[in-house]
């Protein structure tokens, strides 16, 4: 180990490769509109739940359409349709050009994005025929989890090559992808088969509770903020503010978060004793975190004018600020004080979508932001439809959250108080229709992107012919 | 290490990963050894054959077409009758799975918030113990009430009008409505219809103080009225 | 790297000494109120010296962890611990110059 940290940089190659050598372009964009696509399909998921709860479903009894298959399909298709497909296209551009080597094959990366799509749309299909599988997030039907762990072990192989030919101590960046490929490919196998084929009864509880946690904390977290390391200087033209820092943050995730699992199954019968250890370190995290939002404003010190005038940084900094809340909202949600009155409430499920959606999916649409002009070699068609899709995703999604939240407050308070069950269904009356408000402003500003790449791409085929 | 491959690799990676899945999955599993993981067909109790041979009665024809005749005997009777409740309880499974029932309605009691007034007696781990909890169906949201304590509470015709069409029964309801359980009507329960009410009936029926209601107590909060509650 | 100016040093000074007494005090407060609570429960119940068994885990477990850094400083892995943000930024500003010259030729 010694000799990695020896003062000779190795980290290059002799002559510097190009750009086009490097990363494959057409992958990238083609991931992105993938990825485009399932989020409008996660979307129209969403709706229906939404309507059906507001009792204003259109689509009432039919089958196919049924909100509660299609609330799944908003799970799925948001995680393992836009930000994986969305995650697979960043990492084709960061990766090589970090390293400065390829991927390890381009026709297996043409392979994965073709298997990815089809577990994806086969995911879709088997849930809409009433083929889930009993898991959160993991409701996959039984018979695609073998190809997606290959899919996964295949997608681990491609990116890890370039990675491991680095000498030298690697940029943090780097780490977090490495730690996400490896974890990403147990999570998976351990969510779907041990609870599936192993356990039964509360250690399937807690084995459940360790993948919703661990597909968050060990597959999305780890890829967005390896992410974020990697745009936020390069758009900022300066380097992050310490690199030691990052450490602390990326140690204390490794450490700290696979351990919390148990606490979304809070008062079940799993023992005690676990979890309270899972709320300990859920606390801990929250310290963790803070070093890691401390690292990035420290970065944008002194550039506060950035976050108004750069549109891709003013969507990574907001996605942090909404992390950070997130996060604290988590230190306080997992005491069992909190969870006595919040649990089985929408605020969990404001939380949720705080996550998913304000921290994970704006950070992505901020990447897309910033690679579709380069991709396409064009200028953004319309600024101000940038700034449409920047101001309904971020203040839908603080509306919608808020919302929820309090919400579930209500609802809590109603069960503990003994009300009827239809009063506590009467009380979200309010609240969810103010869900679909905020939904559909997100909807727009998602229009309003896809419009605007379009009129985008239309102007780049002009240019070219 | 800290900046390395390898170190990321293996601590990160592997080691904080196994020891994580060591204290809350291995844990949990290894306390819960001893407990028996019982079969279908050991769920199968007097209760649940009361329902079940209820919707027989009930649906005639619904019944028959999906399960046969019952043979003549009684020996051989009440093993058909149990065979069929195991088949129906498989199925009905994977309707509640497959409809994502557990994304609404939760599956445990909890020992806060007032829930074992509610609901009734706090649940505990052998409950889970079963080839029905596999993976578990605690549910993480209640849109609709908790079910792990629905078993006898309402009749087997109440639960086929209530799929069929939700606001006929509780006015007010956001459930969707489920007609593909029946073929066009809510007396023709189809071989779904049968086992997701044979599945909901089983919830619960393994308790001593099954069904619930009848020992139901009146809340300590006298100014607050439980029979909307009840008649929902 | 240009250090800033010597007013926005004293600048940032200012703000990081104010944010940590903001965030130190009260924390350090609740922390020793804890602190004494705990060596309440220690001293006043019978079975109190229990409560004192996982914390002596958990200080036992970090042990292990100081040790584990401890040994990666000996052997210089905090060395230079800045330079790879440097040689990102440099690899990424190559690749682009290489990418415009390229567009002009």
């Amino acid at each position: 180990m010694a000799d990695e940290n020896s003062k000779t940089d190795e980290s290059t190659p002799a002559t510097l490769p190009t750009h086009e050598e490097l990363v494959d372009e057409r992958l990238v964009a083609w991931y992105f509109l993938a990825a485009l696509a399932y989020l409008f399909i996660s979307m129209s998921g969403g709706f229906l739940m939404a309507f059906q709860l507001i009792k204003h479903n259109p689509l009432n009894g039919i089958e196919i359409f049924s909100p509660g298959r299609w609330r799944m399909v908003h799970t799925n298709a948001i995680a393992y349709g836009f930000l994986a497909n969305a995650f697979l296209g960043m990492l084709h551009w960061v990766i090589p050009r970090l390293t400065l080597r390829p991927v390890l094959d381009r026709r297996l990366s043409l392979f994965i994005f073709c298997a990815w799509q089809f577990v994806v749309v086969a995911t879709a299909v088997g849930l809409l025929l009433g083929q889930a599988q009993g898991l959160e997030w993991g409701e996959t039907p039984v018979w695609i989890d073998p190809v997606a762990q290959l899919g996964l072990l295949l997608v681990a192989i491609n990116f890890m090559a370039p990675i491991m030919k680095q000498k030298g101590p690697m940029y943090v960046t780097l780490w977090y992808f490495v730690a996400a490929f490896i974890w990403t490919f147990l999570t998976y196998a351990m969510g779907n088969f041990v609870p599936e084929y192993f356990v039964s009864g509360s250690s399937a509880g807690a084995v459940g509770g360790l993948f919703i946690h661990d597909l968050v904390g060990l597959f999305v977290t780890p890829l967005g903020w390896g992410m974020m390391y990697y745009f936020v200087p390069i758009l900022l033209k300066k380097p992050i503010w310490s690199h030691g820092l990052s450490l602390v943050g990326f140690w204390g995730l490794a450490f700290f978060y696979p351990l919390q699992g148990i606490h979304h199954f809070l008062y079940t019968p799993i023992p005690m004793f676990l979890q309270y250890g899972a709320i300990m370190s859920t606390i801990a995290v929250e310290l963790v975190v803070l070093t890691v939002v401390i690292n990035f404003f420290g970065t944008l010190w002194g550039d506060g004018r950035q976050f108004w005038d750069n549109l891709p940084i003013r969507w990574f900094y907001t996605g942090m600020v909404y992390y950070f809340l997130t996060c604290l909202q988590c230190s306080l949600q997992v005491t069992l004080t909190f969870q006595a009155l919040i649990h089985f409430t929408d605020w969990v499920v404001g939380h949720a979508h705080l996550v998913m959606f304000g921290v994970f999916s704006m950070w992505l649409l901020g990447v897309m932001t910033y690679l579709f002009p380069r991709l396409l070699k064009q200028e953004w068609y319309s600024q101000t439809l940038c700034e449409w899709h920047y101001w309904l995703s971020a203040g839908g999604m603080l509306v919608m959250a808020s919302d929820l939240i309090l919400g579930g407050l209500f609802q809590g308070w109603s069960w503990a108080a003994l009300q009827p069950w239809d009063a506590s269904v009467e009380i979200s009356q309010p609240f969810w229709a103010v869900r679909v408000v905020s939904g559909l402003a997100i909807f727009g500003g998602q229009l309003a992107f896809v419009y605007n790449l379009y009129k985008t791409w239309q102007l780049s085929r002009v240019r070219l012919s | 290490m800290f900046e390395s491959k390898s170190g990321v690799f293996f601590v990160a990676g592997l080691a904080f990963f196994g020891f994580a899945f060591l204290s809350n999955a291995l844990v949990p599993a290894m306390m819960y050894r001893d407990l028996p993981e019982k079969t279908v067909e050991e769920l199968v109790n007097p209760n649940l054959r009361y329902q079940f041979e209820d919707l027989a009665q009930r649906y005639p024809e619904s019944f028959k077409k999906v399960y046969g005749t019952p043979p003549e005997e009684t020996g051989a009777r009440s093993e058909w009758y149990d065979t069929k409740i195991a088949e129906a309880l498989r199925l009905g499974r994977k309707v509640y799975v497959g409809e994502a029932c557990w994304h609404c309605h939760s599956q445990f009691v909890r020992p806060v918030s007032n829930e074992d007034l509610r609901w009734g007696p706090v649940s505990t781990s052998g409950e889970y113990q079963n080839e029905l909890q596999r993976p578990v169906m605690f549910g993480t949201r209640r849109v609709g009430p908790d079910l792990c304590r629905e078993g006898g509470r309402r009749s087997n015709d109440w639960h086929a009008v209530h799929f069929f069409k939700p606001t006929d029964l509780s006015e007010g309801s956001p459930m969707p409505q489920y007609p593909w359980f029946f073929d066009g009507s809510p007396d023709k329960p189809n071989d779904r219809g049968l086992a997701i009410i044979t599945y909901i009936q089983w919830l619960g029926s393994w308790l001593e103080s099954y069904p619930y209601y009848e020992d139901f107590v009146k809340s300590p909060v006298a100014e607050i009225s439980l029979e909307g509650d009840a008649a929902e | 790297m240009t250090s800033p100016p010597a007013n926005r040093q004293r600048t940032m000074f200012i703000v990081t000494a104010v944010l940590a007494v903001l965030i130190l005090v009260p924390s350090g407060v609740g922390f020793v109120n804890k602190l004494f609570e705990f060596y309440g429960v220690i001293k006043g119940e019978a079975s109190g010296a229990f409560a004192f068994t996982p914390v002596v885990n958990y200080l036992l477990a970090s042990m292990g962890f100081l040790c584990l850094m401890l040994w990666a400083i000996g052997h210089g892995m905090f060395h230079d611990i800045e330079r790879p943000k440097q040689t990102m930024l440099e690899t990424e500003r190559m690749l682009d110059e290489q990418r415009a010259t390229e567009v002009d030729s």
